[in-house]
C-alpha cells in the first residue's frame, strides 16, 4: 500500500518537473514579451513591443515570404508525397528497398549536409538564389516527412475495401475518392500539418539558399538576434505560438474523431 | 463502416485552387522589372525603411533588401556564386577576405563623387589600399564597459580586468584577436604582432585571467552588464552605448593603451546587375545629411566628416561614440596574421579549455 503511494507521489512530482522543465522557459519569455525595458530587467507592463512589430516593415515582409513558402511547400509535398507513399504501397519492382531508403534520407541526413548540397547545387546549375530556391528547398525535406507519415497510415489500410468497391460498379477514380482517400485523410493532414510546422521554422536550410527578398521569420528574428531588439523578438515568439497551438488542437481533434 | 470525416472532394478542389493561385502570384510578381531597382544586403539595425522610402522618392529606384547577422553569413551567401545582392557590408577582416578570394568588385571612384566627404582616418585602410573595393560606411572601438557604482577605481587601463578583486564580475569577448589583442596592448604591443615572445606572453597573462572571468561572450556583453551579473565587460562600442543609455550607472572606456577600432563597408559583389543604381545609393550614403541620418538612428559613428554638424551632439559628445583623437590614435584595425593565426588559434583552445 505505502509503496503505492509513494510510487504515485514520485511519479507526479516527476512529470511535473517535467513539465516545469519544459515550459518554463517558454512562460517567462511571453511575460518578458510585455515588459517595457528593452533589457531582461522586469520595468512594468507596456504594448509597446507589439505595436514596433506591427510596424516593422521587415517583420511584415518575413512573416508574408514565411506564409507563401509554408503554404506551397506544404501543399506541393503533400500531393507528392501522398501519391509517392501509395506507389511504394502498391507495387513491388526491383530496387524498391533501395527507393525506400532514399525517401528516408532528408530525415536523417544532418541539415547542414542537405543546406551545403543545395546551395552547390543551385551554384552548379546556375540557378539565382530567392523564394523560389527556398521553395524547392522546403518542398525537397517536407516531402520526406509526408511519405514518412501517410505510409504509416496505409499499413494498416485494408486493401480488401478496394475490392470490394470495385465489385460493386465504382471505377479506380471513384474508388480512391470514396473509398481510399476518406480512409488515409487523418494521415495526409498529419502530414500536412508536419510539413507545415518543420517549413515555417526551418533556419539552416533556409539561410543557405535564401536571396533577395526571401528572408523568411526565422532569418529575421536570427539578424535582430545580434543587434539586440530581445523584447521584439519575445513578441513575435509570442505570436507564433498561437497558431501553433491551435495546429496542435486541431490535429489532436482529428485523432480523436478516429477513435 | 467508413465514416466520411471531411467532406475529401471540396478539400481536393480547394487545394488544386490554392496552389493555382500561388503560383500566379509569385509569377505575377517576378515580370514586372520594368523599373529600375537594386538589391542590398545589410547588417540588420543599420539602416531604416525610413531612409530607404527617401532614396525611392528621391531617385526612383526600387531597393530590395535582406538583413544578415554575421560577416561568415554573407560570405556564405557571395559564395554561392548564385546571389543577386548588387551592395553588401561587410566588416574590415570579412572585406580582406572578399577581396582575396575576388568577390568584390573594383570600384569606379569616377561614379563616387560622394566619397570626398569621408574623412582622412577613414580611407586607405590596411585592409583595402586606395578604398580599390570599399567605402566606409559606420565604426565603432572595443573597449570596456564598466559599472560606476561597483567599480570604485577609475578605469583606464586594460589591467583593471587582472584585478582578482573582480573575480566573476568580468566578461571578455568570445574571440581570440580581440582577448589577445587586449592583453597584448596593456603590455604595449601591436594587437598585429607577429613576436613568438610578446603572444606567448599574452598567452600566460591570459591564463592567469581565466579563472577570474565569469563568461566569455560576443553577444549579450551589454545584457550581462545592464543585469548586474558583471560588472566589467569586455565588448564593441555600439552595443556599450545603447546600454549606457538605459542605465546611467554605466560607462564605456577606451583604455589608455589603445584598443581595437572596426569599420563596415559597403562593396558591390562581382556580377552584379544594377550598377548604376549601386552606385546611386552609395552615393546617397555619403551625402552629408543622410549619413547623419543613419548614425543618429542606429547611434553608430559615422566615417563621413562632413556629416559631422548635423549629427546630434549627444552623439557626437558621447566618448562611448566618440572617442577623442589621442585614444582614437593608440587604437588599431585588425591585420591579417597569416601563418600566426593558427599559433594563436591554439593558444585561445589551449586557454579557453582551462
Amino acid at each position: 500500500m505505502r509503496t503505492r503511494k509513494l510510487s504515485r507521489w514520485f511519479l507526479f512530482s516527476e512529470s511535473s518537473f517535467v513539465y516545469l522543465f519544459l515550459y518554463a522557459p517558454i512562460v517567462i519569455l511571453v511575460i518578458y514579451s510585455f515588459n517595457s525595458s528593452r533589457y531582461a530587467i522586469w520595468e512594468g507592463f507596456s504594448w509597446k513591443w507589439y505595436e514596433i512589430l506591427l510596424k516593422d516593415q521587415l517583420i511584415l515582409r518575413s512573416l508574408k515570404n514565411t506564409l507563401i513558402v509554408a503554404l506551397t511547400a506544404t501543399i506541393a509535398s503533400t500531393v507528392v508525397g501522398t501519391i509517392a507513399a501509395l506507389g511504394m504501397q502498391r507495387f513491388e519492382f526491383r530496387g524498391k528497398g533501395v527507393l525506400d531508403g532514399l525517401f528516408y534520407l532528408p530525415v536523417i541526413i544532418p541539415e547542414i549536409v542537405m543546406a551545403a548540397s543545395l546551395v552547390i547545387f543551385f551554384g552548379f546549375i546556375r540557378f539565382k538564389l530567392g523564394l523560389a530556391t527556398v521553395i524547392l528547398a522546403h518542398i525537397a525535406f517536407c516531402i520526406s516527412y509526408v511519405i514518412i507519415v501517410v505510409r504509416a497510415r496505409l499499413e494498416g489500410f485494408d486493401r480488401t475495401l478496394e475490392e470490394a468497391s470495385m465489385d460493386l460498379g465504382a471505377n479506380e477514380l471513384q474508388t480512391f475518392f470514396r473509398v481510399t482517400l476518406p480512409v488515409i485523410a487523418p494521415g495526409i493532414i498529419s502530414g500536412a500539418l508536419l510539413a507545415f510546422t518543420i517549413s515555417i521554422d526551418d533556419y539552416i536550410i533556409t539561410s543557405f539558399v535564401a536571396g533577395v527578398g526571401s528572408t523568411t521569420l526565422p532569418l529575421q528574428i536570427y539578424s535582430m538576434v545580434k543587434t539586440k531588439v530581445t523584447p521584439e523578438i519575445n513578441a513575435i515568439s509570442t505570436l507564433l505560438l498561437i497558431p501553433t497551438i491551435l495546429l496542435i488542437v486541431i490535429s489532436d481533434r482529428l485523432q480523436r474523431e478516429e477513435k | 463502416m467508413i465514416k466520411k470525416i471531411i467532406p475529401v472532394r471540396g478539400l481536393v478542389v480547394a487545394t488544386l485552387v490554392a496552389t493555382l493561385s500561388l503560383f500566379i502570384a509569385c509569377k505575377g510578381k517576378e515580370s514586372k522589372t520594368a523599373k529600375k531597382q537594386f538589391n542590398l544586403y545589410i547588417w540588420s539595425a543599420y539602416i531604416t525603411d525610413e531612409t530607404v522610402k527617401k532614396f525611392e522618392t528621391q531617385t526612383g529606384i526600387q531597393v530590395r533588401y535582406d538583413t544578415y547577422d554575421s560577416n561568415e553569413a554573407l560570405l556564405e551567401k557571395l559564395q554561392s556564386g548564385v546571389t543577386e545582392y548588387d551592395l553588401v557590408v561587410p566588416s574590415d577582416y570579412m572585406a580582406r577576405i572578399l577581396i582575396h578570394q575576388g568577390l568584390l568588385l573594383e570600384l569606379d571612384h569616377s561614379k563616387l563623387p560622394g566619397a570626398a566627404n569621408l574623412s582622412s582616418r577613414f580611407r586607405n585602410l590596411p585592409f583595402d589600399k586606395d578604398n580599390k573595393h570599399t567605402i566606409p560606411f559606420l565604426w565603432g572601438t572595443t573597449g570596456i564597459g564598466y559599472n560606476k557604482t561597483k567599480v570604485t577605481e577609475p578605469v583606464d587601463s586594460w589591467s583593471i580586468l587582472w584585478n582578482p578583486k573582480y573575480k566573476d564580475r568580468i566578461s571578455l569577448l568570445d574571440d581570440p584577436r580581440e582577448v589577445f589583442g587586449a592583453a597584448l596592448k596593456w603590455k604595449g604591443h601591436s594587437i598585429n604582432t607577429k613576436d613568438q615572445k610578446e603572444l606567448e606572453e599574452a598567452r600566460n597573462l591570459l591564463i592567469q585571467l581565466k579563472p577570474i572571468v565569469k563568461t566569455f561572450t560576443s553577444g549579450s556583453f551589454d545584457e550581462v552588464l545592464l543585469s548586474g551579473d558583471v560588472w566589467l565587460s569586455h565588448g564593441w562600442s555600439g552595443q556599450l552605448a545603447k546600454a549606457i543609455d538605459q542605465n546611467k550607472d554605466l560607462a564605456y572606456v577606451v583604455p589608455k593603451e589603445g584598443s581595437t577600432i572596426w569599420v563596415d563597408n559597403m562593396a558591390i559583389p562581382k556580377g552584379a546587375q544594377h550598377l548604376e543604381e549601386a552606385y546611386a545609393f552609395m552615393n546617397f550614403c555619403l551625402n552629408p545629411e543622410i549619413a547623419a541620418e543613419i548614425t543618429n538612428i542606429s547611434g553608430y559613428p559615422s566615417p563621413n566628416e562632413a556629416a559631422t554638424k548635423f549629427i546630434k551632439p549627444e552623439i557626437l559628445k558621447d566618448p562611448a561614440r566618440y572617442p577623442d583623437d589621442k585614444t582614437l590614435a593608440s587604437c588599431e584595425f585588425l591585420e591579417d596574421l597569416g601563418e600566426t593565426s593558427t599559433l594563436l588559434d591554439r593558444y585561445w583552445t589551449e586557454i579557453k579549455s582551462r
